[in-house]
């Protein structure tokens, strides 16, 4: 009887409690799970839950197949995620994961991480190397990664069957972050997040370049609904006060096909780093291009098709582009072996920058001061000027 | 890539010639007593007669080329210094900061170390061979990839640049008088801009032939491109020592004596400046500390000869905008409008995205203006006995400005971007404005009347 009572206590406690927190950081409740519902370790599932007051984000990272993320938002608070493992981990996981009350379900959406390519300009022409493809990786455990107070975690791996032996010292890393309020992150690229977003890093690091002068490709699938399309956006500012010398933002955003709001992003700012803690110097050039829809392609991550099934086409579209990284010479990789790319994903339209208070007041007082001065100034001449005219004395 | 006005910052010559014509062009004049060669030479050689002193104009403008070209080689090499020696934006800048670090002090003593040390001859090649000799360990700095040697080496170019100005000032007014004084120095600021023009436009050029010839970028192609940029600082040593023959030769003549700056330096006359003065000197730091807008706005806009765009400019503007100043008067409302056209241009290039011509243009235009009616005014300000101390602590404290500013600059870009620098510089800019109000109403107030 206590049992029972305890039970149906403590979930409207705990939801009280959750709503409590939101309502106080104004944000939303973040918690991360490794392998719900199972006990191995040779795969990895990190579930995210972003709880809100009305409503709930789910983040599900993982490397099954290709290294992908699922978003779904749904408007309940208590949603939650249900896998039927025996069935992910076999050759057809279609509907092995799930939304509880699958009704919940807003909007979903995912991200899939396809494909690293390299090459190198000779002369005129490009060499393409054999591409590294992220499905063949074999990756370490996300566990032993996961900082439930930082709310970190990284996924890192290496190729299962690497003949040129490019990544015997390196290894190819998604590190993710997930946030429960807004802010801007302190180091480069500070890119500004919401209590909607995550922040993925792809890195980079150690692997061999096989050519004098690489470059790379990342391609990066996105997966909407029917009635979403993606489109890629250029945002070009003068604002570089958070990335010094970069002025141009890109975004992957889907977009309804009704209003064309938008109903999740992919953010990024137009710059790669060279190094662990960057600086401006640290700069590696990065564009982005090529949005095509994949057409009939099933993307190769096992959640993504568990979540989405495998009816491709009509159910669900699949659009993909190339981040490259580097510059004329691809001289930056080369020296520190060193590369970082950050990127935004969430719910709704990405954030914008705007300037900083810092920079308005001191504009505000270097315009503002010379005017004043010289009405101040004027003032007092026109007092001056009256006052000696009033000391004259009419003759008669 | 950074810009320092050389040639902008030479508008010493209208500063000086007052001070120098009243000094030198007393009833002996610059060549009386021509009555002692009775030998007749020809044109060219006799001192006397115009086409010699055209040949002597001609080597007094060269004189100073050399070290004008070499002044802006790191700015036109900004993108090769950093990427070769790999040095943040902060360090590289400390290259301009170690040239205005010297002449914060020698400015006071470049008068002084020619009329009682060395004399104008020797003193011009004194100076000529520190800039060669600072433009060669700045070059082998970079060859042997020791950064350190490198601002070594813009200290020593320092120390021979700017008193080499004064020189090339002094001889000027030595071998020229009256209205030729004002073509004369007209010309001798347009080599100098010619020279950073050239510099700019011929730098880069010189760099990518060197890593042809070497086959790979790096510190040593960096040195040598600067070795052969120091020829032109061997070229304007030549031209100080066969000036200093010619003056030799003049001097025995026509029996003339050796030049002077005439100056009179005495530091406690400091105290004894007036507000006006202080205000002056205010709109000077803070005015040309806004002169290093160009930092990579070649990156920014994918143009880099836009800087030689503010040279172009001013090299016809300035001797129009000088006879206009001396006939109209009115400097300070020339000043304002000069302070008010750079703050616009520099909002345009901060917030902006629009072409980049138009602001540069302005720029351009802007300085020029401002340089002809500002120097001028410290001569209506300030007794004739104080003239040469306040011109003096109005350089020395733009040198500290310059050398300061360059490297807050180069910090600011590094860890805040183009839009706050840029913001930086406007703050700067209207901080200069502030001032010329201030002093256009101090002015009026004072009941102070005298041209402007």
């Amino acid at each position: 009887m206590r049992c029972a009572g305890r039970r149906m206590a403590a979930p409207a406690l705990g939801a009280l409690l959750l709503l409590l927190g939101a309502a106080a950081v104004g944000g939303r409740e973040v918690s991360m799970q490794y392998n719900p519902g199972w006990n191995g370790s040779s795969v990895n599932v990190l579930h995210v839950r972003a709880v809100g007051r009305s409503d709930s984000l789910h983040y599900v990272w993982s490397s099954i197949g290709a290294p992908s993320v699922l978003l779904v938002a749904t408007r309940s608070p208590s949603s939650a995620l249900s896998i039927d493992w025996s069935r992910l981990l076999s050759p057809a996981p279609a509907g092995a994961v799930w939304i509880e009350p699958p009704g919940s379900v807003v909007y979903a959406a995912a991200i899939v991480f396809t494909k690293l390519f390299e090459y190198s300009k000779a002369d005129a022409s490009e060499v393409f190397y054999p591409t590294y493809d992220l499905s063949d990786f074999s990756w370490d455990s996300i566990n032993r990664t996961v900082n439930h107070t930082a709310l970190t975690a990284e996924l890192r791996g290496v190729p299962t069957s690497d003949p040129s032996g490019s990544f015997s010292n390196g290894s190819l890393a998604f590190r993710v972050t997930a946030y429960g309020s807004g802010g801007r992150d302190r180091a480069l690229p500070g890119l500004l997040h919401t209590a909607n977003s995550s922040k993925v890093e792809f890195v980079l690091t150690g692997a061999a370049p096989r050519g004098n002068g690489s470059r790379f490709v990342l391609e990066v699938a996105t997966v909407e609904e029917r009635g979403a399309a993606s489109r890629l956006r250029s945002v070009r500012s003068i604002d570089d006060e958070y990335t010094p010398t970069i002025f141009e933002t890109l975004s992957l955003v889907a977009e309804s096909q009704n209003d064309s709001s938008a109903l999740s992003f992919l953010q990024w700012k137009a710059t790669a780093y060279g190094s662990q803690h960057p600086t401006r110097g640290d700069g590696i050039q990065c564009h982005a291009g090529g949005l095509r829809a994949a057409g009939g392609a099933r993307p190769r991550s096992a959640v993504v098709r568990a979540y989405f099934g495998d009816g491709a086409g009509s159910a669900y579209g699949v659009s993909a582009i190339n981040v490259s990284f580097g510059g004329e010479d691809g001289g930056a990789y080369r020296e520190k072996r060193y590369l970082s790319w950050s990127a935004l994903l969430g719910f709704g339209p990405p954030p914008e920058d705007t300037f900083s208070p810092l920079i308005i007041s001191i504009v505000a007082a270097a315009l503002g001061a010379p005017l004043l001065l010289l009405l101040l100034g004027a003032a007092v001449l026109l007092c001056a000027r009256r006052r000696r005219y009033s000391e004259y004395e009419p003759i008669n | 890539t950074f810009r320092a006005q050389c040639g902008l910052k030479k508008a010493l010559p209208s500063r000086r010639r007052k001070a120098q014509q009243r000094a030198l062009l007393g009833p002996d004049g610059g060549d009386g007593g021509s009555a002692g060669s009775p030998r007749a030479l020809p044109a060219v050689c006799d001192p006397s007669r115009l086409p010699h002193r055209l040949l002597v104009l001609a080597l007094m403008c060269f004189l100073g080329f050399g070290s004008c070209f070499c002044y802006d080689n790191p700015a036109a090499l900004q993108t090769q210094v950093q990427g070769d020696m790999k040095v943040n934006t902060a360090r590289f800048m400390a290259l301009y900061a170690w040239y205005s670090w010297p002449n914060v002090v020698l400015c006071f003593f470049g008068g002084f170390l020619i009329d009682r040390v060395f004399g104008i001859r020797l003193g011009t090649v004194i100076f000529s061979i520190f800039v060669c000799v600072g433009q060669v360990i700045f070059a082998l700095g970079a060859l042997l990839n020791a950064f350190w040697l490198m601002e070594v080496g813009r200290f020593i170019f320092g120390i021979g640049g700017e008193s080499l100005a004064v020189a090339q000032n002094t001889y000027a007014v030595s071998w020229f008088k009256g209205k030729e004084l004002n073509l004369v120095f007209g010309l001798q600021l347009s080599m100098a801009r010619i020279g950073s023009t050239v510099n700019m436009n011929i730098m880069g050029w010189i760099y990518s032939r060197v890593q042809d010839l070497l086959k790979h970028t790096g510190h040593t192609t960096l040195g040598l491109a600067l070795l052969i940029g120091g020829i032109t600082c061997l070229f304007s040593l030549a031209c100080a020592l066969i000036l200093a023959y010619l003056d030799k030769r003049a001097e025995k003549l026509l029996c003339k004596e050796q030049g002077k700056t005439g100056e009179v330096i005495k530091l406690t006359d400091v105290k004894n400046f007036s507000l006006s003065l202080w205000l002056i000197f205010v709109i000077c730091v803070c005015y040309y500390a806004a002169v290093f807008p160009f930092i990579g706005l070649g990156k920014k806009f994918s143009f880099s000869f836009f800087c030689s765009v503010v040279y172009i400019i001013s090299a016809p503007m300035s001797p129009i905008f000088g006879i206009l100043v001396d006939k109209i008067g009115k400097n300070i409302i020339w000043v304002l409008c000069a302070v008010v056209t750079t703050l616009a241009s520099h909002i345009m290039l901060a917030f902006t995205f629009w072409n980049p011509w138009i602001a540069m243009c302005l720029l351009g235009v802007a300085y020029s203006l401002l340089a002809c009616a500002l120097w001028p005014m410290v001569a209506f300000v300030v007794p004739e006995h104080q003239l040469g101390t306040a011109y003096g602590f109005m350089q020395s404290i733009q040198n500290l400005g310059l050398a300061v500013i360059s490297i807050a600059a180069g910090m600011i870009l590094d860890t805040r971007g183009y839009l706050f620098l840029e913001v930086f510089f406007s703050a700067c800019v209207s901080l200069s404005l502030v001032a010329v109000v201030m002093l256009y109403f101090v002015n009026h107030l004072t009941g102070k009347s005298g041209g402007f």
